[in-house]
C-alpha cells in the first residue's frame, strides 16, 4: 500500500543511489588496498567524480521536495494550512485532534468523542491529525503509514495519512525522549473491520 | 613549485620525535600541572580513555538491558541517567578531547612551532573539563545530551543545575582549546606561508573557527537553563511564555558543530599519518584545503536538520537547509577521493601494512564511507519524516562516524604514538586482537542500528514492543557492544603491559621497510 508520502518507488530509488555511491567507494578502497597495479588519478578525476554527485545531490534534493510539496500541498488544498479550501478539492475523510502528554495520546473526533490511546478509523482512508502537546516536546510517529512528526508545545501540528487497507491495530509511538515515561508513550491506529 | 622533499615535509611524511620513555618520567605534578606540550597531551589522552571506559561501561549496562524486551535490571530513570552520561562522556570527555590532545602532541613538531602556544588555555581547557565531568556525575541528568526543554527542566532531578552548569563549564573549556588549535594554527601559516602550511594547520584552523564560532552559544544556552530552572527567566519554557523554538536553534547552533569538532582533529591527524607511512605526499593537497574549509563554512548553517519534521522548520528554511545538507557530500567526498588516490598512486609499503595504526586508518576510511554515504537519506525531508527522524537510523549514522570514524583515528594516533610516549613497542598480536574486535562489532552495531531504524525502532526507550523485526536485532546488537567492550579491554591490557615489557622501539619505528616505494620520499633520520 502505498503511504500518505507516497515514498516506496522514491525511497528505492534513493537507496540504488546509496549503494551504489557506497559501493564505488568501498571497491575503490579496496582496490587501492590490493590490487597489484597501480594508478595515479588525474585531478580531473576528482572534479569528474564531484560533478556527478552534485548532479546526485540535485535529484535528492528535487525528490523529496516534489514530494513533501504534493504532501502538503493535500492540506493546502482542503484548507488545513491557515488557508481557504479550494473549490472542489477533496477533503479528508476523517479528522482528529490529538492531544499528547506525558506519557501517552488522546484522540477527540469531531463528535466530541475521546478515546484514549487509540485511533479509530476504517480501511484506505485519508484522516487528517491535529496535533496538539500540552506538556513538552514530543514525536506521533505511524510506522505502517510512513509518517513522522515532531512537535513543541502550545504549537498546533498537522499531517495526514492513508490508513492500511488490511484491519488491525497499527502502532503509534513518540519518537521525541519526553521524560522517562518516554518508552510507554504508545497508541494505536485501530483499523476497524474483519482481520484475517 | 615545492619539489617532492619539501611535499612530504608539508604533509608530516617525515618523522617528528625519537622514541622516548614520556610517561615514564612523568611525576605527579608534571602530569597534573606541566605545560609541556607533551605532559598536556598525554594527560588528555589518558584521561580520554578512562572516559572512553566509563562511557563505555554505561553502554555495556544499558546494553544488556535492551537484549531483550521488557525492564529487567534497570528503571527508566537510572537508564535515561546511564544513556544521557554515555552520550555526554563519549562526546565531551572521550572523543573530542582525544582527538584534540593528538593535535596538541603533533602540532608542535608537525607544525614547526616548536611548542604549543597558548598551553596555559589547554591546561585551563583540560581541567574546566574534569570539572564539568564531576558535575555531571553528582547530578546525573536523565534527559539526554540535548536536554530539550521544557521536559529537561521538570525531570532533570534535584541537581539538574549542576548539569546546566557543566555545560557552560563545557563550552568555556571547549572554547579554551578552540583557542589554542586556532592561535597554533594560525601561527604555522604565519611562519611558513598559507601554500606550505601542512594539511594538520588547515584542520587546526578549521577546528579553532568551529570551536570559538559555536561555543558561546552553547554557554549562554546553559545559563539560560540554569536561571530557567531556579526560575529567574523564562527563555525556554511555553507555559511561562517562553520559546522551545529560540532554545532549538540556539542549542543546535553549536550541536551540529559539535559533530564536527572531533571530525577536523581526526581528519588533521589522518592527513598527517597517511603520508607517514605511505612515504609520500597526499595526492591532492589543495582539494583537502578545499574540503576543510567547505566543512566549516557548511557546520554553521546546516544545523536545522536535526529537528527539521517539526512546524519551525518549512518552506524556505526547510527546502535550503535539505540542499545544504546534502552539498556535504561535496568536502567529504573530496576528502575520501584524495585518501584513496594517495592509497591508489604507489606501492603501499609492507611496514604500512603491518603496521596497526595504519589498519585503523584504513577502518576509519571504509566506517566514514558506510556513516557518510547514508546522510543523503537522512538529509532528505520526505525521508526524514517518514523512518529516520529520531529511530535508531541516526544513531547508527552518528555512531558510523563517531566510532568508525573518529574513534578508529583516535586508535591509530594513540598506537602511532606509541613508541613516542613510551619508547616502546605495543604488543602486535593484542592490537591486531583489538583492530578486528572492534571492526567486527563497530560494523554489526552500525549495519543493525540502520536495520532497527529502517524498522522505526525509537531511541531512548528502556523497554520495547517484542515484535519480531526489533527483539533478534537488539539482541544480537547487544553482543555486538559486548565485543567492543572486550576490544578495549585487549586495548588497555596491552598498553599497560607493553609499557614496561614491550620490545624497545627503533630510532624510527614507522621507517618504510619496502624497497620497492619509488616516489622518492623515503622516510628521513629522526630528529
Amino acid at each position: 500500500m502505498e503511504t500518505a508520502l507516497g515514498l516506496s518507488g522514491y525511497q528505492a530509488t534513493m537507496y540504488i543511489i546509496v549503494f551504489v555511491v557506497l559501493g564505488l567507494g568501498i571497491g575503490a578502497l579496496f582496490l587501492a588496498l590490493f590490487l597489484p597495479a597501480r594508478w595515479k588519478l588525474k585531478h580531473w578525476m576528482e572534479f569528474a567524480f564531484v560533478g556527478l554527485l552534485i548532479v546526485v545531490v540535485w535529484y535528492g534534493d528535487k525528490r523529496s521536495a516534489e514530494i513533501v510539496s504534493a504532501y502538503q500541498g493535500q492540506m493546502e488544498q482542503a484548507g488545513v494550512l491557515d488557508q481557504p479550501a479550494i473549490d472542489g478539492a477533496e477533503g479528508f475523510d476523517r479528522e482528529l485532534t490529538v492531544i499528547a502528554f506525558q506519557w501517552g495520546f488522546a484522540f477527540l473526533t469531531d463528535d466530541d468523542e475521546i478515546s484514549r490511546n487509540a485511533a479509530i478509523v476504517q480501511p484506505g482512508e485519508t484522516i487528517l491529525f491535529r496535533i496538539f502537546s500540552n506538556d513538552v516536546i514530543h514525536g506521533f510517529n505511524i510506522p505502517a503509514a510512513g509518517i513522522t512528526a515532531e512537535f513543541d508545545p502550545g504549537i498546533e501540528r498537522d499531517v495526514w495519512i492513508r490508513a492500511p487497507e488490511e484491519p488491525g491495530r497499527y502502532l503509534i509511538q513518540c519518537l521525541n525522549y519526553c521524560g522517562v515515561g518516554h518508552a510507554q508513550m504508545k497508541a494505536w491506529l485501530v483499523v476497524e473491520g474483519e482481520e484475517a | 613549485m615545492s619539489n617532492a622533499h619539501d611535499d612530504a615535509a608539508r604533509m608530516g611524511a617525515v618523522p617528528h620525535w625519537e622514541p622516548e620513555d614520556v610517561i615514564g618520567k612523568m611525576t605527579l605534578k608534571t602530569l597534573l600541572f606541566s605545560n609541556d606540550y607533551r605532559h598536556i597531551a598525554i594527560k588528555g589522552i589518558l584521561t580520554s580513555v578512562a572516559m572512553l571506559g566509563l562511557g563505555g561501561l554505561m553502554a555495556i549496562l544499558f546494553r544488556t538491558e535492551l537484549a531483550v524486551p521488557d525492564v529487567q535490571f534497570f528503571g527508566a530513570r537510572p537508564y535515561m541517567q546511564l544513556m544521557t552520561l554515555h552520550g555526554m562522556f563519549m562526546v565531551f570527555g572521550f572523543i573530542i578531547p582525544f582527538v584534540i590532545s593528538l593535535n596538541y602532541y603533533m602540532m608542535p613538531k608537525v607544525l614547526g612551532t616548536g611548542r604549543l602556544l597558548w598551553a596555559g588555555a589547554a591546561q585551563w581547557s583540560y581541567w574546566l573539563l574534569i570539572l564539568a565531568a564531576v558535575f555531571l556525575i553528582i547530578a546525573r541528568p536523565d534527559f539526554t545530551w540535548t536536554f530539550y526543554p521544557p521536559m529537561s527542566l521538570r525531570v532533570g532531578g534535584d541537581y539538574a543545575f549542576l548539569g546546566y552548569m557543566a555545560v557552560t563549564l563545557v563550552a568555556i573549556s571547549e572554547f579554551l582549546a578552540g583557542a589554542v588549535m586556532f592561535r597554533n594554527g594560525w601561527e604555522a601559516a604565519r611562519r611558513i606561508s598559507w601554500s606550505k602550511l601542512p594539511l594538520m594547520g588547515w584542520g587546526a584552523i578549521s577546528e579553532g573557527i568551529l570551536l570559538m564560532g559555536s561555543t558561546p552559544i552553547l554557554g549562554l544556552v546553559g545559563i539560560y537553563m540554569l536561571t530557567d530552572w531556579l526560575e529567574i527567566t523564562a527563555m525556554f519554557d511555553p507555559a511561562r511564555g517562553g520559546s522551545v523554538m529560540t532554545f532549538m536553534f540556539m542549542f543546535w547552533f553549536y550541536g551540529h558543530p559539535a559533530v564536527y569538532l572531533p571530525l577536523m582533529p581526526a581528519i588533521a591527524v589522518l592527513y598527517t599519518l597517511l603520508p607517514r607511512f605511505l612515504g609520500r605526499p597526499i595526492w591532492n593537497y589543495w582539494s583537502a584545503v578545499i574540503a576543510f574549509s567547505m566543512l566549516t563554512v557548511l557546520g554553521f548553517i546546516v544545523y536545522p536538520h536535526h529537528f527539521q519534521p517539526a512546524e519551525n522548520v518549512s518552506g524556505w528554511l526547510q527546502r535550503t537547509t535539505q540542499l545544504l545538507t546534502l552539498a556535504i557530500f561535496i568536502p567529504s567526498t573530496l576528502h575520501v577521493f584524495n585518501w584513496i588516490a594517495s592509497l591508489w598512486e604507489d606501492r603501499i609499503p609492507d611496514s604500512a601494512r603491518r603496521a596497526v595504526p595504519f589498519k585503523f586508518i584504513v577502518a576509519a576510511i571504509f566506517f566514514l564511507m558506510l556513516g557518510g554515504v547514508t546522510a543523503y537519506v537522512n538529509a532528505q525531508i520526505a525521508t526524514d519524516s517518514d523512518f529516520v527522524h529520531n529511530t535508531y537510523f541516526v544513531p547508527a549514522h552518528f555512531h558510523a562516524m563517531f566510532v568508525g570514524f573518529m574513534a578508529n583515528m583516535a586508535m591509530a594516533g594513540a598506537y602511532y604514538l606509541y613508541p613516542y610516549f613510551t619508547g616502546r613497542m605495543y604488543n602486535q598480536a593484542l592490537a591486531n586482537t583489538h583492530f578486528w574486535f572492534w571492526q567486527i562489532g563497530i560494523f554489526s552495531k552500525v549495519m543493525l542500528m540502520y536495520y532497527l531504524g529502517f524498522v522505526y525502532f525509537p531511541r531512548w526507550v528502556v523497554d520495547y514492543l517484542p515484535l519480531s523485526q526489533w527483539t533478534m536485532p537488539q539482541y544480537m546488537l547487544t553482543g555486538a557492544a559486548y565485543l567492543i567492550g572486550l576490544g578495549f579491554i585487549v586495548f588497555v591490557t596491552n598498553i599497560m603491559w607493553s609499557a614496561t615489557r614491550g620490545r624497545v622501539a627503533e630510532a624510527d619505528p614507522w621507517a618504510l621497510s619496502d624497497d620497492a616505494v619509488k616516489s622518492g620520499t623515503t622516510a628521513q633520520p629522526a630528529e
